[in-house]
């Protein structure tokens, strides 16, 4: 009763966070990926593009690209529009305009991985090879739904739409300039190639590392981790291959073949490059 | 504030409709479906499956098989254990089991028309096409579009043991069948006479009749127009003579992959063209 009346009346006075619960306005973009899918960078590259007089840092980052999940409803509320928001939501109807990040699985879990043992959620001698049996299931981030569900639930739905535009980590990694282009473009913002080489260069790796350092008390990601343990860690594409037991990329393409396929991914085990295949 | 007050009030005493903020346990088991698609006929005919002793009305069939957005939180808590609880949401991963009701778009459209005609959100003017062309993008209801409801539920759970996929013409076609498999789903022993006895119950002149006798009892139907029935023709293929050929066609070009998928057999030949879509449309196995 007493916890109750005390989320009552942060409610009454919109000090909750809101979470999916939040009012959605028709001018609104969306930032959508699964976690561990290189949201925080596309997060600082859109800042860096479109708010580059703001500075943007982990101290602000949230005010300049809200999450409801880690902001208060009354400062959402209040926030100038049009509002580009972070989301790792599976599909959701209300959402009018998505920029949606997909990212290999393969290399998903192993982020997933790094960021549970430094936000202790499990041990460093946890075994891999079980966390992605319970990453495949569904059992890690589950509020957002498995990889597999919160991407096709965005891609077959949305993906022939011009209010949606997919990006892959991959590609943001390898031509990061005509990549944060496209999405200038959906975003309506005029910007020339120095401008968004600026942005890009602004979210580098290494830049995001030295802010991590100075500043991880000030987000909500990073605040009370393992702080032997960076949250900006290698920002690469493909770690999979060498660090990934081969009957663990099995097992993810098993589940989620069709669906990597689609996206681009190539699949390594051989057997299933054919639907249905075990 | 005075309205986030009384809200909070209402919290307090369980009093409110808990919605998406819905405590969902392991062992509930949803009953989807896009509306208009048959979900209160389903319901009806599960309840009448499920609880034998007392017939299903629209008196008490929000008890029955509780829907988050009319059964107060309160109710919820004096539901038996596990519950049947209705959904018209798209793709939501805390479901624990789905059976999801299925019906061809072209019937979907008409009959939302028609309900919207009764709740008075449409003039008995308002053009056909103008709806059609809202019912396309999504905008006739909370719950996505027709197709965006169906795909997401498809592709994240087709072939799923936790899954059950009915189609409303079956049902119409062969109830008993289809109650059977339900039943199967439901790990219930399918006992012939009391699904005989369901099906008799949910028929559609039973149905007609409690509503007539109970129209302001229900949430579906109060404060709609008495002229107009919730319990309408209960039939499938409708559209073929009341659909003009024009928005047949629309609904074909833009779901016509999805609909052959589920063995819907279109009119037009238009929406064959993306045929190859579907052969990357769904997931290759379950998993």
């Amino acid at each position: 009763m007493i916890k109750r009346l005390i989320a009552g009346g942060k409610r009454l006075f919109g000090l909750h966070h809101p979470g999916r619960n939040h009012q959605v306005f028709p001018d609104d973009v969306f930032l959508v990926s699964y976690p561990k899918s290189g949201n925080t960078w596309t997060r600082f590259l859109i800042a860096n593009l479109v708010y580059p007089d703001r500075n943007p840092d982990f101290s602000n980052i949230n005010d300049l690209i809200p999450d409801p999940e880690a902001l208060q409803k009354r400062r959402l509320d209040r926030l100038p529009r049009p509002r580009i928001i972070k989301s790792h939501q599976y599909f959701d109807p209300r959402y009018p305009k998505v920029i949606y990040i997909a990212r290999d699985p393969r290399d998903v879990v192993l982020s997933e991985y790094h960021f549970d043992i430094k936000r202790r959620a499990i041990g460093e001698d946890y075994p891999v090879q079980q966390f992605v049996s319970r990453f495949v299931r569904g059992e890690v981030n589950h509020p957002y739904g498995t990889w597999g569900e919160n991407t096709a639930t965005w891609f077959y739905t949305r993906h022939n739409s011009p209010r949606f535009l997919l990006v892959t980590y991959e590609a943001l990694q390898s031509d990061a300039v005509p990549e944060m282009g496209r999405i200038a473009d959906f975003l309506g913002i005029a910007a020339d190639k120095q401008r968004i080489a600026f942005a890009v260069e602004q979210s580098s790796a290494d830049r995001m590392r030295e802010l991590e350092k100075k500043q991880a008390h000030l987000w909500s990601s990073t605040r009370e981790t393992r702080s032997d343990k960076p949250f900006v860690r290698k920002a690469k594409a493909g770690g999979w291959r060498t660090e990934l037991p081969e009957s663990s990329v099995a097992e993810i393409e098993t589940a989620w073949g069709a669906m990597m396929r689609n996206l681009g991914y190539e699949l390594a085990v051989s057997s299933l490059a054919h639907a249905g295949a075990e | 504030m005075i309205a986030h007050l009384v809200a909070g009030t209402k919290r307090l005493l369980g009093l409110h409709r808990p919605g998406r903020s819905l405590v969902i346990l392991p062992d509930d088991v949803f009953l989807v479906s896009f509306p208009k698609s048959g979900n209160t006929w389903t319901r009806f005919l599960l309840a009448n499956l499920v609880h034998p002793e007392q017939a299903a009305t629209f008196a008490n069939i929000h008890r029955l098989i509780p829907d988050p957005s009319v059964t107060t939180k309160r109710e919820f808590d004096r539901i038996g254990r596990p519950r049947i609880i209705k959904s018209h949401e798209c793709f939501d991963p805390r479901y624990p089991r789905v059976i999801y009701i299925l019906r061809d778009p072209r019937d979907v459209v008409l009959s939302q028309y028609h309900y919207h005609r009764k709740l008075k959100r449409l003039a008995d003017d308002s053009p056909l096409e103008k709806f059609v062309a809202r019912f396309l993008a999504g905008e006739t209801c909370p719950h996505g579009s027709w197709g965006e409801n169906v795909t997401t539920w498809l592709t994240s759970r087709h072939n799923d043991p936790r899954f059950l996929l009915l189609r409303y013409e079956d049902m119409v076609a062969d109830p008993r069948r289809e109650l059977t498999r339900v039943a199967v789903f439901l790990n219930m022993t399918p006992d012939a006479q009391r699904i005989s006895q369901a099906v008799e119950r949910s028929a559609a002149d039973q149905m007609r009749k409690l509503e007539k006798a109970q129209s302001d009892q229900s949430s579906l139907t109060k404060d709609s127009r008495k002229d107009l029935s919730f319990v309408r023709a209960a039939k499938s293929g409708g559209w073929s003579s009341e659909l003009p050929d024009s928005l047949v066609e629309q609904l074909e070009a833009k779901w016509g992959h999805i609909m052959t998928f589920l063995g819907y057999e279109l009119a037009t030949s238009k929406a064959l063209s993306i045929e190859p879509e579907m052969v990357s449309f769904m997931p290759d196995k379950p998993r």
